[in-house]
């Protein structure tokens, strides 16, 4: 049986089953409690779980997530919202340092199965702070693994496997799109394995990588480019960190060409990795240099000229004719 | 006792047993049998001995950078041995007498110096988190083992030390808030030996005491005598007392003094006077328990050259065992970033192996 | 429940309309397809009606108003009715509702949906399975620099990489002109058949080729095809020469010289490659210029025991015919007995091949690269002419001239013929022309 959603409901859907299936999961943060999130993500969890298990927390984000760290030690598996990404800055301490190190620090003997939940991106014309890509500060800590899903079927399965990892994980949730499109979604619980990739669309003239909001805007480009009977493969990322990196290496070996797409600034950037991933594994089949469509190495800018950094469908179907016609 | 009758901004200090090791609380005593106090007594005595055998093997290049524990094992050992079964102990890193009543094994505090993460690994049974670096941030992790304890309807409390320089930290204040919130069962300890490497306390804050913080936060602060192991058994099982009742969180500033230097890199001869030392030495934790269990009959001289002897040997022993047959296996490294190694992982731990093993263009 | 009802387009992709009048109050019963509002847009002024059955609860413009397509213009309380169908659309609602809370930023809300996921799916679409070449960007580069399509060409390197070295050969076979190539083919079908015969009994023997030899095999194929050659030939009457030399060929022998006609032959030529300097030259094929010589070393060719050897003669202007005569023998001797100097055998401007010592009389000699010319000479017959009308008997000397067609045309290979025979004919000629 499945239901209509959209993202954030898939979301709240996924938080649903497991506070029903698990009775260690606990969830809370700002807001999360009696208000069910700025977002909504929590709505009505706290009327149906009781507030020992879905509550508010005071405004700090290193002790929720240093506290989750704690919860996890102690057998229960938090899963906490920190209100924005950019809010999570104050918690990366925690982060770094606790959450991604207790397992290898102490040889195993402490682990902790616990999920940082944020919004994560831009494109809501917000105040700073609000349109935060960093993914790749986060994927760069070993021991942590960040997951990014782009649609509401992928955001119920990949939450509840990221509830269910016995690792640390930070899911971000692209805001742009939490209410941008609903999509059938099962109501029973299920997975979607992190660290596995999706290939969106297949093609043979360029593989282009990418992930979260992007995913449609990317879309978007590959019809832009078909009418000119340029075909490219698509592969949604789903998984930051660790990233598949073989499905990116035998796309890249079939199409011989890449695009990564991404929101997030673009030096030093996820697009880097993967440029070096493939220029390790399939540099011999390369026909034309990787190629990354990114955000500048600006701060995201304020409302008004919030439309000239997210790449738009028009500038990537640019980047694939150019990498195509190299 | 009761901690609601102390007020910190009183600035009276709890305290038991004064500096020459007479009762002056006796209403407070604990009741300790004789075995009790001498164990007490004997930890005492292997925490120096730990400390002064690592001093020694530093110098010789043999043991790596160390931090010694002399003047605090008061505070260490009485405040721990105030703890029960499942209680929780997340330290900072000066905590070897706390360690030591709360069953570490000296093999894994002497791993862990030594530079194996093996020495965090503790046995099943000991519930201590390991060494926390980042300082002040365990606060928030002892919350959470509190607010846990909580939600699972279990009896638990955790016990969290920092030092007089953790209190200036974020994750100190923010880990209180988060304890008075929520009432997590959690007893607050800060070791105030006066000193954060060379800044002293009275630079670390305008507050007159450390204790007087609890205020801010709704809960109760107690200023104890740092270096009288029955005011701080006493203070910190009221606190436990009060945590298991659901009662929240409590903060013990403990008064004591550290004669040392702040780890072997460090010379405390170019921050503080000899004065400063020597009238510290008169309040030394150590010299006021045997006194007052001299005066009790219950230990002499020849005793305690045994125990010394006794203890010495098995220290010597277990750094010698630690030195010839621990290994750090390369694949360690790479094993524990999660509960399956990931391909990359596997992929880049291979790589180097065949490194290791003489690889194509292998260059020694 | 509160219905808000957003204007709709009424048709025809409006963005706005103006309210004429409300034809409804606040506190108004309507029921559904009642008329609320008369509108003019764009294409039409009409009525709009409510879908829904209620109590009026918000006007949320004044009559004159603009309002556009997806406002909310009116609210309806419809709590009174009992419908089955509003439970399912319920869903909608909600969203309506439940947009972001009191936050910074607009959250784009929408009811699109997107197809449901293919998880798990496996194509059914067959991957094209084309063949990879591998190759590095930099061979890549070069593919397309020399104009190869990199994908016929066969890798050497290590797992099937084709290589710059694979792509320069795969160029180099393509530009090699048919008759080599057909050559090529021939030759190893030929040493396929070889091979038969050795593998039936037949032998053979296999001889390693000398440096000389490799050498001189180079330095023909090189120039034959270098330079498209051609050949004039002429026989000329050398019978009052040959008087000429006898006379004083007995002389000279006591000075220990051998006076043979080609000292003759030689200045003879050297005048001819004087007045026609283009066969004492070399073309600069890289710079399309023609390098004429002003000094004149004849490269003499000599038959020895390791092969062919052509020992130079410098500045043949300036020797007599006596010094000539000598410097052949001297060359001739020493190039035989191997006790000739490396930079004897080089330098040589003209050369001279003289086939006709050994008996040969026709020859279409190949030039020694990179000169433009090569002066065969033939033995030396007794042969019946017409001179002055009638049959005598003379001693014709047979001469092939191979020339570089590039740069000389047969006109001009026809005049050095003549000037040769002239001179050659009439040795006082030959003399006073020297």
């Amino acid at each position: 049986m499945s239901n209509k959603l959209n993202l954030i409901q898939a979301v709240t859907q996924a938080l649903d089953n497991e506070l029903e299936l698990d009775k260690s999961v606990v969830v809370y943060g700002e807001d999360v409690g009696v208000e069910g999130g700025v977002f909504r993500a929590t709505v009505g969890l706290r009327e149906k779980y009781g507030e020992t298990r879905v509550f508010d927390s005071p405004l700090a984000e290193s002790a929720i997530v240093g506290s989750a760290v704690g919860m996890a030690i102690n057998g229960l598996k938090p899963v906490v919202e920190l209100q924005f990404m950019g809010f999570s800055y104050p918690a990366f301490n925690q982060i770094i340092s606790h959450v991604a190190r207790m397992r290898n620090r102490s040889r195993g003997r402490f682990s902790l199965p616990m999920v940082i939940r944020a919004p994560y991106g831009g494109g809501i014309r917000a105040l700073e702070h609000h349109s935060e890509s960093t993914e790749a500060m986060y994927a760069h800590i070993p021991g942590l693994k960040v997951v990014i899903p782009s649609t509401p079927y992928d955001a119920k399965g990949l939450l509840t496997a990221a509830i269910r990892d016995p690792d640390p994980v930070l899911f971000l949730e692209p805001k742009r799109i939490y209410r941008a499109f609903k999509q059938d979604v099962p109501i029973e619980d299920y997975e979607l394995p992190i660290g596995k990739a999706k290939l969106v669309q297949e093609g043979e003239d360029v593989t282009i990588v990418t992930w979260g909001a992007m995913v449609r805007d990317v879309q978007k480009a590959v019809e832009i480019v078909s009418e000119k009977d340029v075909h490219p493969e698509v592969l949604d990322l789903r998984t930051i960190s660790p990233m598949d990196r073989d499905a990116i290496v035998d796309s890249v070996k079939k199409t011989g060409r890449i695009i990564v797409v991404h929101e997030a600034p673009k030096s030093f950037g996820v697009g880097a990795e993967i440029v070096a991933l493939v220029n390790e594994k399939a540099f011999l089949y390369l026909e034309a240099p990787p190629t990354r469509v990114t955000g500048f190495d600006t701060i995201f800018p304020l409302a008004r000229g919030e439309h000239h950094y997210i790449p738009t469908p028009e500038r990537i179907a640019s980047s694939i004719l150019d990498v195509v016609k190299f | 006792m009761h901690l609601e009758d102390y007020n910190p901004l009183d600035n009276t200090m709890y305290q038991i047993m004064d500096k020459s090791g007479e009762i002056v609380k006796s209403e407070d005593m604990p009741s300790f049998t004789d075995e009790e106090l001498l164990y007490l007594y004997k930890t005492m005595l292997y925490v120096r001995i730990i400390d002064e055998r690592a001093l020694s093997y530093q110098r010789q290049g043999r043991m790596l950078t160390y931090a010694p524990n002399t003047g605090q094992e008061a505070a260490q050992i009485g405040s721990a041995y105030a703890m029960e079964k499942g209680d929780f102990l997340v330290p900072a890193f000066r905590e070897l007498g706390a360690w030591l009543v709360r069953g570490v094994p000296l093999k894994n505090i002497y791993l862990y110096w030594y530079g194996n993460e093996w020495g965090s690994h503790m046995p099943r049974d000991v519930n201590v988190l390991p060494v926390s670096v980042p300082i002040g941030s365990q606060f928030q992790h002892a919350v959470g083992i509190g607010m846990a304890n909580n939600i699972k309807g279990e009896n638990n409390v955790a016990v969290s030390y920092v030092g007089d320089g953790g209190t200036s930290h974020g994750d100190f204040h923010e880990g209180l808030n988060f304890a008075s919130v929520f009432k997590a069962p959690v007893v607050f300890i800060i070791q105030n030996n006066q000193y954060a490497i060379s800044v002293p306390r009275k630079n670390q804050t305008a507050s007159e005491t450390l204790a007087q913080k609890a205020i801010a936060y709704g809960m109760p602060g107690i200023l104890v005598d740092g270096n009288d192991i029955f005011a701080m058994y006493a203070a910190t099982k009221e606190a436990i007392k009060r945590a298991r009742n659901g009662e929240g969180p409590t903060l013990i500033e403990a008064y004591t003094y550290r004669f040392g230097p702040h780890t072997t890199s460090d010379d405390p001869t170019k921050y503080r006077e000899d004065e400063e030392v020597e009238s510290w030495r008169d309040k030394d934790p150590v010299v006021r328990f045997k006194n007052f269990l001299l005066n009790k009959g219950l230990i002499n001289e020849e005793w305690e050259e045994n125990i010394k002897k006794e203890l010495d040997t098995k220290v010597v022993a277990t750094f010698e065992d630690i030195e010839k047959n621990s290994v750090y296996e390369v694949d360690d490294i790479f094993k524990y970033h999660y509960a399956t190694m990931p391909p990359h992982l596997e992929e880049q731990l291979n790589e180097y192996k065949v490194f290791l093993q003489g690889g194509k263009n292998h260059v020694k | 429940m509160k219905y808000e009802y957003r204007f709709p387009d009424i048709g025809e992709g409006i963005h706005e309309g103006t309210i004429i009048k409300w034809l409804v109050d606040i506190g108004d019963n309507v029921n559904e397809g009642d008329s609320i509002a008369e509108v003019e847009t764009d294409k039409v002024t009409t009525e709009i009606p409510t879908p829904k059955s209620g109590k009026v609860l918000e006007l949320m413009a004044d009559a004159g108003d603009v309002i556009n397509v997806g406002e909310v213009f009116i609210t309806i309380d419809t709590s009174g009715e009992a419908d089955e169908t509003e439970a399912q659309v319920d869903e909608n609602e909600e969203i309506v509702e439940e947009e972001t809370a009191g936050v910074v930023g607009e959250v784009i809300v929408s009811s699109e949906e997107i197809p449901p996921s293919t998880e798990g799916i496996v194509s059914t679409k067959k991957a094209v399975n084309k063949k990879k070449i591998l190759a590095t960007p930099v061979a890549r580069a070069l593919a397309k620099d020399l104009g190869v399509d990199i994908n016929e060409v066969i890798g050497t390197g290590p797992g099937g990489r084709v290589m710059k070295e694979d792509i320069r050969n795969f160029k180099d076979s393509l530009s090699e002109i048919e008759e080599p190539k057909s050559k090529v083919d021939e030759v190893s079908s030929d040493f396929v058949k070889l091979e038969e015969e050795v593998s039936k009994g037949e032998s053979i023997t296999r001889v390693p080729l000398t440096r000389i030899r490799k050498t001189i095999a180079e330095k023909m194929t090189q120039s034959r095809f270098t330079i498209p050659h051609t050949t004039a030939m002429d026989e000329i009457d050398v019978s009052k020469l040959d008087d000429f030399r006898k006379k004083y060929k007995s002389i000279l022998k006591e000075e220990d010289v051998n006076l043979t006609y080609l000292p003759f032959i030689i200045k003879a030529a050297i005048t001819a490659l004087k007045i026609l300097p283009e066969f004492n030259a070399s073309l600069d094929e890289e710079n399309n210029e023609l390098i004429l010589k002003h000094f004149y070393h004849i490269g003499i060719a000599t038959d020895t025991e390791r092969g062919l050897m052509v020992p130079v003669i410098r500045n043949v202007d300036r020797k007599s015919i006596v010094e000539l005569a000598k410097a052949i023998v001297d060359l001739g001797t020493r190039a035989k007995e191997n006790k000739i100097d490396l930079s004897e055998l080089k330098g040589s401007t003209f050369s001279i091949t003289n086939y006709g010592s050994i008996g040969g009389y026709y020859g279409i000699p190949i030039i020694n690269y990179p000169e433009s010319a090569i002066l065969g000479l033939g033995r030396v017959v007794k042969k019946p002419i017409v001179r002055d009308d009638e049959i005598v008997i003379a001693k014709i000397l047979p001469v092939s001239l191979s020339y570089d067609h590039r740069i000389i045309d047969g006109a001009s290979g026809a005049r050095f013929l003549n000037i040769l025979r002239e001179l050659l004919t009439d040795p006082e000629l030959l003399l006073l022309k020297s």
